[in-house]
C-alpha cells in the first residue's frame, strides 16, 4: 500500500503520517532527507525526532541518492520529505541536478517493492503564485512533476490541512 | 464553457489534452489567438479594466484554464497585489459562469461543479 501525503508547511502533515505509519505493522524505518546545514535544521531535526519517539521508527539518513537504498527487511517506510529530497538532488553539487524529478521519482518506485507500506510526504507550495526567481520556479517544476508521479502512482493520495486529512484518492474519501 | 483550474503545475494542461481530448494546436495564450482551449487566463486578469467583459469573452471558448494564485502572502507591492486580486476574481467570475468546473490537484481531477 502507497499513501502519498501533501500538505503545507506546518500543516500537521508529518503527524499524521506518524501516526498512519505507527498504526501500521513493524519493523519501521523512517526515511530522514533534511541535511543538517545549520542550527535551524538541527533543531528542526531534533523536533522532528522527539515528535516520533517511542513510535518504534528506525531512522534511515538518505539526503540523496534514493534508488540506490537498501532496507533490511519489508515493513512500514515513512519517507519525508519529497520536497527536502528533490531540493538536495537539485542543488548538491553531487545531485542529479536537473535530472532530479526522475532521480527522485526512480528513487521512489526502486523504494516500493521493498516496502509492505510506504508513505510518502510531500509539500504544498503551489498556490501563492508564479512571481519566482528562475531557479525556484525551476524547483516548483521538478517538484510538481514528482507530486503528479507520485499521485498517479499511490493508492491512497491525501492533502492535510490543520492537521486533517483530505483524501483525493484512496479509501478514505 | 469548462473551466479548469488548480494550483501551479498541477497537470491542468495534460487534463485538457489527456482527459478532454485537446491537442497543443488547440491552445491559446490570449484573446487574440484562436482555439477552442484558451490557457493561463489568470494572466489575463492584471491591467483589465473590466473583468466582467473579460469572462464574457472568455465564455466563447470550449475550454479555458487557470492557475490559482491567491494562497500565499498577500503582496506588499501594490501593482503585484492587485494583479493577484485580479486573477482570483476572473477566477470565480469564470466558475459561476462554466457549465463545468474542474480542479486539478497533483494531476488528480475533481468535478466540483456540473
Amino acid at each position: 500500500m502507497f499513501t502519498f501525503i501533501l500538505g503545507g508547511s506546518a500543516s500537521g502533515k508529518s503527524a499524521f503520517a506518524e501516526r498512519m505509519a505507527a498504526a501500521l505493522p513493524g519493523p519501521r524505518y523512517y526515511i530522514a532527507t533534511m541535511q543538517p546545514f545549520d542550527r535551524e535544521c538541527e533543531l528542526r531535526i531534533a523536533r522532528h525526532r522527539a515528535q516520533r519517539a517511542g513510535l518504534g521508527f528506525s531512522t534511515v539518513e538518505c539526503p540523496m541518492g534514493l534508488e540506490k537504498l537498501s532496507l533490511p527487511r519489508r515493513g512500514t517506510v515513512l519517507l519525508e520529505c519529497v520536497g527536502n529530497l528533490t531540493a538536495n538532488e537539485m542543488f548538491s553539487p553531487q545531485g542529479a541536478g536537473d535530472g532530479a524529478a526522475e532521480a527522485v521519482l526512480r528513487g521512489v518506485f526502486h523504494l516500493l517493492p521493498q516496502c509492505a507500506h510506504l508513505i510518502a510526504v510531500g509539500n504544498e507550495v503551489f498556490c501563492g503564485g508564479a512571481d519566482y526567481d528562475p531557479s525556484t520556479l525551476r524547483y516548483l517544476q521538478q517538484m510538481a512533476l514528482i507530486n503528479r508521479g507520485l499521485a498517479a502512482r499511490a493508492d491512497r493520495a491525501v492533502e492535510v490541512s490543520a492537521g486533517i486529512p483530505i483524501f483525493h484518492k484512496g479509501a478514505g474519501r | 464553457m469548462v473551466f479548469v483550474f488548480g494550483p501551479l503545475f498541477s497537470g491542468k494542461r495534460e487534463y485538457i489534452k489527456n482527459v478532454l481530448g485537446y491537442s497543443e494546436e488547440d491552445f491559446a495564450f490570449c484573446p487574440e489567438e484562436a482555439g477552442p482551449v484558451l490557457v493561463n487566463a489568470q494572466e489575463l486578469a492584471p491591467n483589465c479594466p473590466d473583468l466582467e467583459a473579460l469572462c464574457e469573452v472568455l465564455c466563447a471558448r470550449e475550454v479555458v484554464s487557470a492557475a490559482e494564485t491567491g494562497c500565499g502572502v498577500v503582496p506588499a507591492d501594490p501593482v503585484e497585489r492587485a494583479a493577484r486580486e485580479a486573477s482570483g476574481r476572473l477566477c470565480v467570475l469564470l466558475a459561476a459562469r462554466a457549465e463545468k468546473v474542474i480542479r486539478v490537484w497533483c494531476g488528480l481531477p475533481e468535478v466540483l461543479k456540473g
